[in-house]
């Protein structure tokens, strides 16, 4: 009885993410391809992506990871660095071109094919996910928040100041000096701060037209199949000997680790897995904004996307997909577009993009409030946040305290 | 050199000031069911805990064979083979009987991101063996097929007990450490489980040691029994001969007539 | 490090002057964060919750201030008995403003939720910390606003062999000590502070002994907000600028005091609180002061991981 209705409700769900597909791959044909509706969807795609990178770390493995934004940062810059004039000085000043076409082809500075770029930004973003989690593993889940925070921070403080760091001369003694590895010249800097490295080279995929800033539609497609990846990416751990061991170390370390799952690899699996997709996110975002600017990296970007995965449900993935959906075009449609005078017509004297920051916080508040679990929980979230298994044993007699278990 | 599948070498566990385990020396040798007793606070658990490695202890060995595994994490301990439960079930609640013994495959698995995410046919394969496993296991210890895919918050007090003791079978064990197996059962329940202690032993080919409060357990099923009284060891011999050691006697009288 | 940047300075300069400097602003700036310390330590040692708005109420404490400047009219020219003793009504009109709000928060947004996992409560606290921040934009704008410099706040009140000493400096350290002392009097004697060290040490207990647990906890919650909304004053005064996002940093830096002192050790976290004062003067001195959120959220991190127990005294409650 039980199992023919869960086959039912298999196949109903089946049928919903196919017609869900279909409908956002039709959708941009009832758009102008240059529309700011294509415009909020293409940046709305963009940002599933990163709740759902956020969703491994958080929805799946616990980790409140509250610097997400690292991993936007990283991927943003990978994208900036390999894909822009920056470096004008890159290889004596003639630049490096690696299967570009178009018009990057001919300018200095380091130009790289797009999906090479992706996989260099998913490599340092893993690299830098393990290295942020690293360290945070053996604390407390509160204290990890902090210092993912903190570490996020650090990113976006040496984004800012990154103009003053030359990395050129360092840069061309050594790495620069190997072989097939270019110099950069002396001026080289990390970043350009809050100027920001502008223009960056548009995607450039092959059998296609370079993309242009007008056509939002073929941005639109690219995001699409991002999503797509990562949503079977998600989908995947989710039902597999990690995911088990993902919610077995969320409701019961000690127990956990006795029953043969290391703790720190399991949850750098998810660090790396959840870095990496935001870092995928971060280089496309690179390119489609066109700029990659320290002012893009604080700290109420991670407060964004973690919005998105708590309103739709931590770790559901269809949940964090519609919530992402859902805060990405209230902050980019329904804030500015419908209700900016909002305030102004009830007689108050401020617009509502002023207050987008306490918008997200109110959604915090009033979610965990009223319901935990999200939009669309997820099974053993939902039962955690009512209390039933929660990792929270202290008091309960337990017999062995975390502090002590390795 | 004996033959024990798992030893503690003058083992001692400090707390701050207190001394929870005192250079106790403990061997569990092969295919014996040892029961380690002593009354509230002998430190009895917190032995297990070191050789499970979730403590370390402040001095003193732990060996598995000829192994060194003092200072090895559990997760490593496991995957050489012991497993253990614990005294206040710790089941994962909100997973399914099934996935909670498959959690007890997790040594004997081998699928990362990548396996996981691009399922290559020996991670489908290693899947379905974990699944089925978890089944015979769960059928093992006689839990009832209609319950394999319920929570196991809302199983009963007894089943939380089978399912615990199957997700520890399903990791390949060699020796098992049960930490008070009968805590909370009727006499009948305890009987029970003390004929199926012997049974998994024999079928399995295991070293159980266990903890036990039930005398009549102990006595039952022990091939050899060490007792504990705060921290340190003060007995240690056939279940008979500890039953009238004077000092056995006045550990557990002297507090109360337990 | 101090010890290490003196033989420096001994060696370059030949005297110890540039040191001492760092250290007189060092300690007066970080008495101020210490009192923000002792109310995340507070409450931490109690609740077990990152309260992650302390920063921010902190912040409108800063804000109430300045109004509170305006609403009596004290600028430069008021005379000095008024003076004090308008600015002892402001210091307690902002710590009771501040003590009120941080209790308010605990009532909505902590206390439904002090059965959920842990995770929760520090969310909402993350959610309130952007709506007050942007509170703090309505209400005076998204930039750093000037606060008259009643006190003279970089006017040296005394001088030895160089080493400066600010009318600044003194209001900071003046006020902090008789407020730390007065506060841990309290928790050691008072009847309430007894319940919240009961409290601290195991919530079930204390109700069983007759505490009541939820007065406690919002007893705790005022007046960690009290101590914060004073040390927003001393910030408006000391620093003469303000803007809502002081209260993001402060936050920050007050925790990590708070973890670096021991959570729930008040002591601690005001030694925790002086020590990154003077981090953040060195920093900002002889780095740069762009560098100087680097350098605190580096040794944020450093603290947090090597010494997630402290690395001063002992935690009240075990880490469980």
């Amino acid at each position: 009885m039980s199992a023919a209705l869960g086959k039912i409700k298999g196949f109903d769900q089946r049928f919903l993410v196919i017609a869900a597909i279909l409908f956002a791959i039709l959708l941009p044909f009832f758009f102008d391809r240059g529309s700011s509706f294509m415009d909020d969807a293409v940046l709305a795609l963009a940002y599933v992506v990163m709740a759902l990178g956020l969703n491994v770390i958080v929805g799946f493995a616990g980790l409140l990871d509250l610097g997400y934004v690292a991993f936007f940062a990283i991927g943003a810059y990978t994208m900036g660095w390999l894909g822009s004039t920056f470096y004008s000085q890159a290889n004596g000043g003639e630049g490096v071109h690696l299967l570009v076409t178009g018009a990057a082809a001919n300018l200095p500075g380091i130009h790289v094919n797009f999906l090479l770029v992706l996989v260099g930004a998913i490599i340092l973003t893993t690299i830098a996910g393990v290295i942020i989690g690293l360290p945070t593993l053996r604390l407390r889940g509160d204290y990890i928040a902090i210092v993912t925070l903190a570490f996020g921070e650090i990113i976006g403080q040496v984004a800012a100041n990154g103009d003053q760091v030359r990395i050129g001369g360092i840069w061309d003694k050594t790495l620069g000096a190997l072989p097939l590895i270019p110099d950069l010249g002396s001026e080289a800097t990390l970043t350009r701060g809050k100027l920001g490295i502008s223009p960056v080279d548009k995607i450039d995929l092959p059998f296609v037209d370079p993309f242009t800033s007008l056509d939002i539609r073929s941005w639109y497609f690219v995001a699409l199949g991002l999503v797509l990846i990562v949503l079977f990416v998600n989908v995947r751990l989710r039902d597999s000997r990690l995911g088990r061991a993902w919610v077995a170390l969320r409701e019961d370390e000690v127990a956990a680790i006795s029953m043969g799952i290391p703790t720190v690899k399991t949850k750098l699996m998810a660090y790396g897995t959840g870095a990496a997709l935001g870092g995928m996110s971060g280089a496309f975002l690179g390119s489609y904004l066109n700029t990659v600017n320290a002012s893009q990296f604080e700290f109420i970007f991670s407060i964004f996307i973690l919005a998105m995965v708590i309103l739709g449900g931590l770790g559901s993935v269809w949940g964090v997909v519609i919530g992402a959906i859902l805060l990405s075009f209230v902050n980019s449609w329904l804030i500015p577009d419908v209700l900016n005078g909002l305030p102004g017509q009830l007689g108050l004297d401020f617009d509502l993009t002023q207050v987008s920051f306490a918008i997200f916080g109110f959604i915090l508040v009033i979610v965990m409030i009223l319901r935990p679990e999200g939009l669309i929980p997820e099974r053993s979230r939902k039962q955690e946040m009512h209390g039933i298994g929660t990792g929270d044993r202290a008091g309960a007699g337990s017999d062995v305290e975390l502090g002590e278990a390795r | 050199m004996s033959d024990a599948p798992i030893r503690a070498e003058k083992v001692t566990k400090v707390f701050g000031g207190l001394t929870a385990v005192d250079g106790v020396d403990l061997e569990l040798r092969r295919g014996e069911v040892a029961a380690v007793i002593g009354p509230n606070g002998a430190g009895k658990t917190t032995l297990f805990n070191m050789l499970t490695g979730l403590y370390r202890p402040t001095s003193g060995r732990i060996r598995l064979g000829e192994r060194d595994i003092t200072r090895a994490r559990p997760d490593q301990i496991t995957a050489l083979g012991v497993a253990r439960t614990f005294q206040n079930i710790r089941l994962f609640p909100t997973m399914t009987a099934r996935q909670n013994v498959m959690i007890g495959r997790h040594s004997r698995m081998k699928a990362g991101v990548f396996g996981s995410i691009f399922r290559p046919p020996w991670v489908n394969r290693e899947e379905r063996e974990a699944e089925e496993r978890a089944g015979e296991e769960l059928k093992f210890v006689g839990l009832k097929a209609d319950l394999l895919d319920r929570t196991t918050a809302s199983l009963s007090y007894g089943d939380q007990r089978r399912v615990e003791i199957a997700r520890a079978l399903a990791s390949d064990p060699h020796v098992l450490l049960l930490d008070e197996p009968t805590a909370g059962m009727d006499p009948r329940e305890s009987a029970e489980l003390a004929g199926f202690v012997l049974k998994v032993r024999d079928e399995r080919k295991l070293s159980i040691l266990l903890i036990e409060h039930d005398m009549k357990v102990v006595m039952g099923i022990s091939d050899r029994v060490t007792v504990l009284d705060h921290g340190e060891l003060i007995a240690e011999g056939d279940p008979a001969a500890v039953r009238q050691d004077p000092k056995v006697i006045e550990a557990y009288l002297g507090r109360s007539a337990a | 490090m101090p010890v290490a940047f003196a033989i420096h300075d001994l060696t370059a300069d030949g005297s110890l002057t540039r040191i001492g400097n760092n250290l007189v602003d060092g300690v007066s700036n970080g008495a101020i964060w210490a009192l923000v310390a002792l109310g995340y330590t507070m409450v931490y040692g109690i609740v077990e919750l990152i309260n992650f708005a302390h920063g921010e109420v902190f912040m409108i404490g800063s804000f109430i201030a300045f109004a509170a400047f305006g609403w009596f009219g004290m600028d430069l020219n008021t005379a000095i008995p008024l003076l004090i003793l308008g600015l002892l009504l402001c210091l307690l009109i902002s710590a009771i403003a501040s003590g009120t709000l941080n209790a308010m928060i605990e009532r909505v947004g902590y206390r439904p939720l002090r059965d959920a996992p842990k995770l929760a409560p520090l969310i909402t606290a993350v959610g309130f910390s952007f709506i007050l921040q942007n509170v703090g934009v309505l209400w005076l704008g998204g930039s750093q606003v000037s606060v008259p410099d009643l006190i003279g706040s970089q006017d040296v009140l005394f001088q030895i062999s160089g080493v400066e000493v600010t009318n600044g400096d003194a209001l900071a350290i003046l006020t902090t000590v008789p407020l730390v002392l007065a506060l841990t009097f309290f928790i050691d004697r008072a009847r309430l502070g007894k319940a919240m060290r009961a409290t601290a040490q195991d919530p079930d207990a204390a109700r069983l002994m007759g505490i009541d647990v939820d007065k406690t906890i919002s007893a705790t919650f005022l007046i960690g907000g009290l101590l914060a909304g004073a040390a927003g004053l001393i910030y408006a005064l000391y620093q003469t600028t303000i803007w809502f996002h002081q209260g993001f940093e402060a936050g920050l830096i007050a925790f990590t005091a708070a973890v670096m002192g021991g959570i729930g050790n008040l002591r601690g976290a005001v030694i925790g609180g002086i020590l990154i004062g003077v981090i953040q003067q060195i920093s900002d001195n002889r780095i740069g002061p762009e560098w100087t959120p680097v350098i605190v959220f580096a040794f944020l991190v450093l603290v947090m991981v090597v010494r997630p127990r402290g690395l001063i005294g002992e935690e009240t409650r075990q880490a469980g």
